[in-house]
């Protein structure tokens, strides 16, 4: 049968609630007896707390609770919400420090009767630091002599290899040999709801109740539990609508925290962090340090491949052990190639603790990757949509990342729409074939060949210079099958045909619950008005579930729920058969009537049949019930293209258009869709040209800790966006579905910055884009100074 | 503590504040209406936003006792008599919501405009919310949103 909800852009059930402010987010509970809470932060990057005197804290009226080091459980956890058995958790953090270790490290915390109590009771806390010396970059702290942050007795917290052939034998094979190093910056999710806010209350019966603002309700409940030495079923974790996530809801925040101040009062506590905080102690994504070496054929084959990255750590362990892992998948499963050989070093230093931040590990692999494969086409005389249609892996080739064959390909579609929408033929290489509107252009007279050749530059401006770039991804559809990709889903089939769906969404925003609802009332046979999903999730009331990370929400959640859904559909057919008469085989659903294909006389409604199990001969509710996780992990493919307007005088960027073609399988609410990677490039357009914490050497302390320092986009910073949905239908996933909601992001930077390299003739090796990175570029004094070595045969 | 009186929404309120406390901290703390939300509470994000006689301002940095005498506006004020504002239906309907945390202030960003301006451009829309900060959207469906939301309106006087 046609599909007549799946790929409907239907409207977000809970919009409504959304647009009159009352969706309920953490901020917004209410207890009887509410405390607040806050936390003491260190302010030095690395010192030995060597004494804290609480005692006029505690003696202010109003403190309800004042907690160091001594008051922790002493358990040392980790803040990251991977399930085993994928990734290695390193425990060696407590709750609040013993040893400062970065700016902004939590050393004590208190719960008072009102916000003002709170802040003064943190005033009169007085703590005696040691301080320490301290390191900030990953290199330096790799080095022999380095301060070491742990007992561990060296920085490097985890190291992972993968090997694919000889990679030695590969360069041997190569025409020429390209090798660049590139550096990623340290970004945050930024989400406009801070991470960090939570609720908690433990109760007289012995239950610790955590409101969260999480991504993940099932994997902080294991959390709160070991971090405070509970037991895991005493702990229930509930989630309301939650403002945005991209990762930083992907582990624990402050849920512990809140949870000890709540044991220790015994009344509820609400714990948010402030927008400072947000920058000074909250998870950001990995700045990397790659070096990148590329062995390629004079006709655009790759013979060898090796990429050495660095990865920034932070203080803390949390995800970065394993993290080298997916850094690594993502550079193998980009481009065929027999050999290739990748090592990633995650390495502690006295900084903020990196996390996930939507695309994890791929956006700092793909502007590298695709940085490089630009130089490497115009080395070779090659377009670089040859380059990338050439080299990347397609339907029935084994994907590098899972060793599985791909599923589905959309690739070449989205190039070429995507080239036909930015007007690739036409303006490609224009600037550049006058030769004479290339880097330092501002004083050449060749930009009046490049309006000439139709790269237009705005109003004749002569130190305006106008390029277009692209990029091409590889993203997953989850994390299988390094990760558990475990989905609980029940569909409760009501008397009046109606369905509730219980399933442990973490909607954050995307709009996973209507998908979800479109599901079950596509695959039931019913329609979406009666499908129920409260937007709450609540660990208690729901089965298993991972949670929302490596865009797997709609292929693993929603494979969960369809299966759930059919369970339920088949209980409904097989009563409808026996009741109108008719093979079970013989009788579909639309609409919440069931008909018999075979004779018209023969129908019943959905809600007859379900009135029947409950109220007649069954005496039993039809419900449909799934735990499992989805068979395959799908990749998902995109093409990103940008046009760019250089200024050479100020070397300022200005992004005119995005063109993001994507390839997400079947959409199954394209509207969703679009959100999703329209969002997204709002984020990746920032990491290309604004977003960026740099540690400040002399004092450790991160150099933006407000909005007002990070450059977040508005709407009046944004170009024309143009978002192209390709649908190669996944064998496996929902519906034909793939994943979408990291990948919008994850080849904006290298696009733009190929585009940038069209516009002025340099290419840009460090993120973001800055006017004086740009401009450095264009005097030579920086931007990629890779090698290219040719080989003697 | 001191006392004010707020008209919040045509409701006249009297509340005992603090002389620091936001315009943000009374409407949520003491007259429940959570709509408004903290964001950065620097002004920066505009998660924020109410009117004041009709101009939108950040909530966040306006103290409460500053808001005596005018007419405050919040989300929970814009629906009239059990039916949805125009531009909350655009809003719904041209998928401009995602997570809904920027989404109140953003719309009574847009009300002020349209208010002012009832068929405006793309430009004017764009600069009329730019001190409300989205980080799910991109922006396009909500510029799309409002742009629709002008339109109903200007039909609505129209007829």
């Amino acid at each position: 049968m046609a599909l007549s909800i799946v790929g409907k852009r239907a409207i977000r059930l809970e919009a409504p609630e959304k647009v009159t402010g009352s969706a309920a987010f953490v901020a917004d509970l209410k207890l009887p007896g509410l405390l607040v809470g806050k936390v003491l932060r260190s302010p030095h990057p690395h010192a030995r707390i060597l004494n804290i005197d609480t005692s006029r804290a505690r003696a202010l009226a109003g403190v309800k609770t004042v907690v160091t080091f001594t008051d922790t459980p002493g358990i040392k956890y980790n803040a990251a919400a991977h399930p085993a058995p994928g990734s290695v958790l390193l425990r060696d953090q407590y709750l609040l420090a013993d040893t400062a270790r970065y700016v902004g490290d939590p050393v004590a915390a208190v719960a008072a009767v009102d916000e003002d109590t709170a802040a003064e009771a943190l005033d009169l806390i007085r703590v005696d630091y040691q301080p320490l010396p301290f390191v900030l970059e990953a290199e330096a702290a790799m080095a022999p002599g380095a301060p070491l942050l742990h007992d561990s007795g060296r920085n490097i917290v985890g190291r992972v290899e993968f090997t694919l052939g000889d990679v030695e034998d590969g360069f041997r094979e190569a025409d020429h040999i390209f090798e660049h190093r590139y550096r990623t910056s340290k970004v945050f999710p930024c989400s406009v709801e801070p991470p960090g806010v939570t609720m908690a209350r433990a109760d007289w019966s012995g239950r610790l109740t955590v409101w969260s603002s999480t991504q993940m309700p099932h994997q902080i409940r294991r959390i709160v539990a070991g971090a405070l030495g509970v037991p895991q079923g005493k702990v229930r974790v509930i989630k309301p609508y939650v403002g945005g996530g991209f990762g930083s809801r992907l582990g624990a925040v402050n849920e512990p925290l809140c949870a000890l101040l709540a044991m220790r009062t015994q009344k509820p506590v609400r714990l948010a962090y402030s927008i400072e905080e947000t920058f000074l102690g909250t998870e950001s994504r990995h700045p990397i340090d790659l070096t990148l070496r590329t062995g390629v054929k004079a006709d655009g084959t790759l013979t060898a491949r090796r990429l050495d990255a660095i990865l920034n750590a932070g203080a803390y362990a949390t995800h970065s052990v394993s993290f080298a892992s997916p850094v690594g998948n993502w550079f193998r499963g980009m481009y065929k190639c027999p050999n290739y050989r990748y090592e990633g070093i995650a390495v502690y230093t006295n900084t903020s603790p990196s996390g996930a931040f939507r695309g994890y590990g791929n956006p700092q692999v793909n502007f590298a990757v695709e940085s490089q494969m630009d130089e490497i086409a115009e080395h070779l005389g090659l377009d670089p949509l040859t380059l990338r249609e050439k080299n990347h892996p397609c339907m029935g080739d084994i994907w590098e990342r899972t060793k599985w064959p791909i599923e589905s390909c959309g690739l070449e579609e989205a190039l070429s729409l995507g080239a036909a929408e930015i007007g690739w033929r036409e303006k490609r290489g224009k600037s550049r074939d006058g030769g004479k509107g290339r880097a330092g252009g501002g004083s050449s007279s060749g930009t009046g060949d490049a309006s000439s050749t139709g790269n237009a530059v705005r109003g004749g401006d002569a130190f305006r210079h106008r390029g277009v770039g692209m990029a091409y991804m590889l993203h997953c559809s989850c994390g299988r099958p390094a990760l558990h990709e475990l989905s609980t889903a029940m569909v409760k089939m009501n008397e009046d045909g109606s369905a509730n769906l219980l399933y442990a969404g973490a909607d954050s925003g995307q709009g996973s619950l209507t998908v979800m609802a479109q599901i079950v009332a596509e695959t039931v046979g019913i329609p979406l008005e009666q499908v129920q999903i409260d937007p709450v999730t609540d660990t208690d009331l729901t089965g298993f579930e991972v949670g929302s990370h490596a865009s797997r929400q709609i292929y693993a959640g929603g494979n969960a729920v369809r299966r759930a859904a059919l369970a339920a559909r088949h209980e409904i057919v097989a009563l409808a058969a026996d009741i109108v008469g008719a093979a079970p085989g013989d009788l579909e659903i639309a609409d919440g009537v069931i008909r018999s294909t075979s004779d018209e006389q023969k129908q019943v409604t959905v809600a007859e049949i379900c009135r029947e199990a409950l109220f007649g001969s069954r005496r039993r509710q039809i419900i449909g019930m799934v735990s499992e996780e989805p068979e395959g992990n799908p990749p998902v493919y995109a093409a990103q293209f940008a046009e760019v307007e250089v200024d050479t005088r100020t070397g300022a960027v200005e992004v005119l258009k995005l063109v993001a073609a994507h390839d997400v399988g079947v959409a199954i609410n394209p509207a969703n869709v679009e959100g999703q990677i329209e969002g997204a490039l709002q984020q990746g357009l920032g990491y290309a040209l604004t977003e960026e914490v740099v540690h400040q050497p002399a004092t450790g302390r991160p150099g933006a800790s407000n909005l007002g320092e990070y450059k977040v986009l508005t709407a009046k910073d944004m170009p024309e966006i143009k978002v192209i949905i390709v649908e190669a239908a996944s064998r496996t996933g929902p519906y034909g579905a793939k994943g979408v909601g990291e990948s919008g992001l994850v080849p904006t930077a290298a696009a733009i910055g190929n585009a940038i390299y069209d516009a002025v003739g340099v290419h840009l090796d460090s993120l973001p884009f800055t006017p004086s990175r740009v401009l450095a570029a264009l005097k030579g004094e920086a931007g990629a100074k890779g090698a290219v070595i040719t080989v003697k045969k | 503590m001191r006392k004010i009186a707020l008209n919040v929404n045509d409701e006249e309120y009297s509340v005992e504040a603090k002389p620091h406390h936001s315009l943000l901290h009374v409407l949520r703390e003491q007259l429940g209406l959570t709509g408004a939300k903290e964001g950065c509470g620097e002004g920066h994000c505009g998660a924020c936003t109410v009117l004041l006689d009709g101009r939108p301002v950040n909530s966040c940095l306006l103290l409460a006792v500053e808001a005596e005498g005018a007419r405050v506006t919040t989300i929970e004020g814009l629906a009239e008599g059990g039916r949805l504002h125009p531009i909350q239906e655009a809003f719904i309907n041209q998928g401009a919501v995602q997570c809904g945390y920027c989404t109140p202030g953003m719309i009574l960003s847009a009300k002020a405009l349209l208010d002012e301006i009832p068929d405006p451009g793309e430009k004017e829309i764009r600069e009329a919310i730019s001190g409300n900060l989205c980080r799910c959207t991109g922006y396009v469906k909500i510029v799309e949103a409002i742009r629709a939301a002008g339109k109903a309106l200007a039909a609505t006087r129209g007829a």
